[in-house]
């Protein structure tokens, strides 16, 4: 175990799907290895994770806390499990793997050409991301960090995530990918995009199901509010096949989430007041993420939800993507109620029926 | 009469709705000033009548603006009196439609209201449905055969019209009908060739519908698959998977193009540009080396492919290419221009083609069952085996043979001339077919028995007040429906032909024109969006006005606008349906339009600054021309 690597770039061989990179961040190699613009970064493996909890001698606790998690007992051990969260911030770091990752966030300063390059910190859990379960936001992610130090603490902020509240409980009701998926962590380290604007996109419409249509969501500044849910964000749906915007809902915003150098945090900001009621995106860039929706979906050949971000440059950059789970899991509901010829459906339909008596609109989730 | 800024500015309110959000009452309606009497203009059974007060104000009426957008001339009743008829039979008494019967109609201060007749008895849609299925099905299973054969009985058709001729009658019997004993004279063939005119555009107008409502009938069922499969699949990406890329009403425009390129290869591209009168270009290209050549192309490209009204055929006031060849030739010097530029002109039928195949195989994919793909496939197969029908047969009808006819009712128009009737051969068109014959039987007696007859005198001044009260009219603006909303919207023909929709009611409910304000709502029929002034159109003789870059605000856009649209910056309607042709023609030319906006040229005068959005359907009024 300990020769597999501990840090894993995105555009390294062997990083496309590998394991080592939880499901988040293996997505996004693979996305990378593709072609598709996403932030340079690299993973901080669930080897390295695995090493740093034998080295501190954490092993058993953590084995503890998620059987107890499993048999639904949290609640009995809230001190055992406190008390391992603060050791995960505690315990000292194996001293080959603190430099592999001092080393390698140097690396990205280079890259990058920026000293103190801001980053962010994101948890790609093992079990996160599969096809059934999306896990979405059980994990933490820690935005706009500067500086190897701070990158340190916060690679033990999402070691730590894994024992939070929400991750174990929901991994206790999500048995089956528990059960298959394991319970290692890795860290991603990846470049901010300074975004104007962002969200997510859903290849299919999360509304009624229909495939063909792309749903955008999206709202000025980073995308934590869509995610988070604080902030509504406008909605762009789009014509899968003809690339044509259906619908446009712009809604007013008054906050954005960005950086504030005053707090040395990302934060909900006011928002300039001429970009209140402007939509945050203009057409021909719901257009471009929208063909970059399509391309990401038949490069992965299922229903995809999709994180992005413009930067101030107008470049759009994937940050995450994901199997879409609600409505791929379903089993296809046929239209047609009876096979019959078409003159038939035709013969049907000006007696009063109707072809398609399944209506994909009116089906509940 | 050129269309000025000023003009629609005198056009009177249409009156509002009632606050219980019913439609006016069509009894209610004011006649507009200086129409007073306009009931003359039109036979008993085209009018409301206060007998049936009850009946008439529980129907649904709405304004067909789309065929008929200013008040009928007393003539042209003759289109509507004929699908009043024959579009109403085939639903009613032949197929039979089993949720639809005829569709009715009422002309209110000149303009024409129809209210579709629905069938809701569930025995009586059964039992209709019987016969329905058998005779429906043989039309469908046999379509392309039966086709064939509609195309040789509407040319043969259009031959016979071809026939008919109206000469003056002369002074004196020619020998030879003397000599050759036939019996009958001059009279009778001049009485005869107008029963013939009539009977055969009668004819035309029933062959018009003989398959239309099945053609449209499985256009319906396809387009509700697919929209329930693809909630808010627009009607422009149904039209691109269903219609021809080469149907007949392209094909005129081809022509030009075709001899756009030949005056290029001949070098009389010159001789094209340096005259705007027609006239004078065709004498100059007759004397160019080469012209010759030109000329023949063009005199094969007019037959029949110039017959082509600028209007939707139905009045006869709307100019015709081959009779008016500004609007071809407005077109020709544009393309000439372009292939000079090294432009390519040719309509990229391949590219359109293959995109239409990506669009159909990709929303295909998307369907969740094999089943669903089969029934997709099945009606796919069988609307665009009937779409050949639904498309062309607008070319064979309304164009080359309801041009022709309006030229033949000119020709007798010029035998009431040549024996003093009228002052000008337009002057006919304001008496009604029937009154035709009267003054036509009047014109044999004084011929025949040497007394002047009455008609001399009597349709003068008939003819003025008629025309004093149908410019009254034209000042005056429909509301889009009267009478009693449905609560259901059924029938195929209203939800097909008209966009007509329970949600068009609502909207329709909702809106009052007064107060509609500065942002105007349609459908959105063609990607894109422009700012620019707006030409309002209410008449097609003024299309000649619009000006490069402007926005063409108008009742509805006939295919055979095609030529003004590689001016216009954009083009707003007040109606059209999922069948109207501006879509296509806005995309092919790659311009933004709304359609269905209900009261554009009610609202917007010529010279306001709008901004066109074909993405989001909207008509913004930006800035208002000075008064």
């Amino acid at each position: 175990m300990t020769d597999d690597p501990h840090i894993l770039w995105l555009g390294q061989e062997g990083a496309p799907g590998n394991p080592l990179l939880g499901g988040k961040f293996a997505s996004l190699a693979e996305m990378t290895a593709a072609g598709f613009a996403v932030p340079p970064g690299f993973g901080v493996t669930t080897t390295a994770y695995r090493v740093f909890m034998a080295h501190a001698g954490l092993d058993d606790k953590a084995a503890f806390v998620r059987e107890a998690a499993r048999r639904s007992a949290l609640a009995d051990i809230g001190s055992a499990r406190a008390r391992l969260v603060e050791a995960i911030g505690a315990a000292p770091m194996p001293e080959k793997l603190e430099t592999a990752i001092r080393r390698n966030y140097a690396i990205l300063e280079e890259r990058t050409a920026r000293a103190g390059v801001p980053v962010a910190v994101r948890s790609s859990g093992e079990a996160e991301d599969l096809a059934d379960a999306s896990f979405a936001g059980q994990h933490d992610t820690y935005l706009w960090i500067t500086g190897a130090d701070a990158v340190l603490q916060n690679i033990r902020a999402c070691w730590a995530s894994m024992f939070g509240d929400t991750a174990l409980s929901y991994r206790a009701g999500g048995d089956g990918a528990v059960a298959a998926g394991g319970d290692g962590i890795c860290v991603g380290v990846q470049q901010m995009v300074e975004a104007r604007a962002a969200g997510v996109m859903f290849t299919l419409d999360p509304l009624n199901g229909d495939r063909s249509k792309i749903v955008t969501e999206a709202c000025w500044g980073l995308g934590e509010g869509v995610v988070k849910g604080d902030v509504t964000p406008g909605r762009f749906t789009v014509d899968k096949v003809t690339l044509e915007i259906v619908q446009r809902e712009i809604v007013p915003q008054s906050e954005e989430y960005r950086f504030d150098p005053a707090s040395g945090a990302v934060r909900l900001m006011p928002l300039a007041p001429e970009r209140e009621h402007a939509a945050c995106i203009d057409d021909d860039e719901a257009l471009a993420l929208a063909t970059l929706a399509k391309r990401i979906e038949g490069h992965r050949g299922a229903a995809q939800d999709i994180e992005w971000a413009i930067g101030a440059d107008g470049d759009v950059r994937v940050l995450q993507v994901r199997p879409e789970t609600v409505w791929s899991q379903r089993e296809s509901t046929t239209l047609v109620s009876e096979s019959r010829s078409a003159v038939e459906h035709v013969l049907a339909r000006l007696s009063g029926g109707r072809v398609a008596t399944a209506d994909p609109g009116q089906r509940e989730p | 009469m050129t269309e000025t800024p000023a003009s629609g500015d005198t056009r009177q309110p249409a009156a509002a709705a009632p606050p219980n959000r019913g439609f006016p009452s069509p009894f209610e309606l004011p006649t507009p000033d200086g129409a007073e009497g306009w009931e003359e203009l039109y036979p008993y059974y085209c009018l409301i009548s206060d007998e049936r007060r009850a009946m008439e104000e529980g129907k649904f009426w709405f304004f067909d603006g789309m065929h008929n957008p200013e008040p009928l001339y007393p003539f042209d009743t003759i289109m509507t009196e004929n699908w009043w008829v024959a579009a109403s039979q085939m639903a009613s008494r032949v197929w039979p439609i089993p949720v639809a019967m005829g569709i009715d109609q009422r002309l209110v201060n000149g303009y024409i209201y129809v209210s579709p007749n629905s069938v809701t008895d569930p025995d009586q849609i059964a039992a209709r449905h019987e016969y329905f299925a058998r005779r429906a099905g043989h039309y469908f299973e046999n379509w392309d055969e039966i086709y064939g054969n509609w195309v040789e009985k509407a040319k043969d058709c259009i031959a016979r019209l071809n026939q008919i001729e109206f000469r003056p009658l002369p002074e004196l019997e020619p020998e030879e009908t003397v000599f050759g004993h036939r019996g009958v004279y001059s009279s009778h063939d001049l009485l005869s060739a107008y029963n013939r005119l009539i009977e055969n555009m009668l004819e035309m107008g029933s062959y018009h519908f003989e398959m239309l409502n099945l053609g449209y009938g499985a256009y319906l069922t396809f387009r509700e698959f697919c929209q329930q499969a693809f909630p808010g699949i627009t009607d422009r990406t149904l039209t691109q998977i269903v219609c021809g890329i080469d149907n007949l009403l392209l094909r005129p425009d081809d022509k030009v193009r075709e001899l756009a390129e030949l005056a290029i290869q001949r070098d009389l591209a010159g001789v094209v540009l340096q005259h705007d009168d027609p006239d004078a270009m065709l004498a100059a290209m007759a004397k160019a080396e080469g012209g010759a050549e030109w000329l023949e192309a063009f005199e094969a490209a007019k037959e029949p492919w110039f017959h082509f009204s600028t209007g939707v055929g139905y009045d006869h006031s709307d100019p015709v290419w081959i009779d008016d060849l500004r609007l071809p030739f407005i077109a020709l010097r544009g393309y000439v221009e372009a292939l000079q530029r090294g432009e390519d002109i040719r309509r990229p039928l391949e590219r359109l083609l293959a995109e239409r195949q990506r669009v159909t195989e990709e929303y295909r994919a998307l369907l969740p069952t094999d089943q669903d793909r089969e029934a997709f496939d099945g009606l796919l197969a069988l609307t665009c085996k009937v779409f050949p029908y639904v498309e062309d047969h607008n070319f064979y009808v309304e164009h080359w043979h309801h041009t022709i006819f309006w030229s033949k009712v000119r020709e007798l128009a010029d035998v009431f001339v040549a024996h003093d009737f009228f002052d000008d051969r337009e002057d006919l068109f304001y008496l009604h077919r029937h009154e035709v014959y009267d003054a036509l039987y009047d014109l044999l007696i004084g011929w025949a028995t040497g007394t002047p007859p009455r008609g001399e005198v009597y349709w003068r001044p008939i003819v003025e007040r008629r025309r004093r009260i149908r410019d009254s009219l034209c000042q005056w603006t429909p509301p889009p429906a009267l009478g009693t909303p449905p609560s259901v919207v059924t029938e195929p023909i209203t939800i097909m032909l008209w966009g007509i929709t329970e949600k068009t009611i609502e909207e329709w409910l909702g809106v009052d024109p007064a107060a509609a304000g500065d942002v105007l709502r349609g459908v959105p029929a063609s990607a894109g969006k422009v700012t620019g002034p707006a030409r309002v159109i209410t008449r097609t003789e003024n299309l000649y006005s619009v000006h490069q870059g402007e926005i063409l605000v108008c009742r509805i856009t006939a295919p055979s606008w095609a030529t003004v649209f590689g001016r216009i910056g954009a083009a707003v309607s007040d109606v059209g349906g999922m069948m109207a042709h501006t879509a296509i023609i806005s995309r092919e030319y790659g311009l933004p339009a709304v359609v269905g906006v209900g009261f554009a040229t009610a609202t917007i005068r010529t010279g306001d600054r709008v901004e066109v959005d074909g993405n989001e359907g909207t008509v913004r009024v930006l800035e208002r021309a000075a008064p």
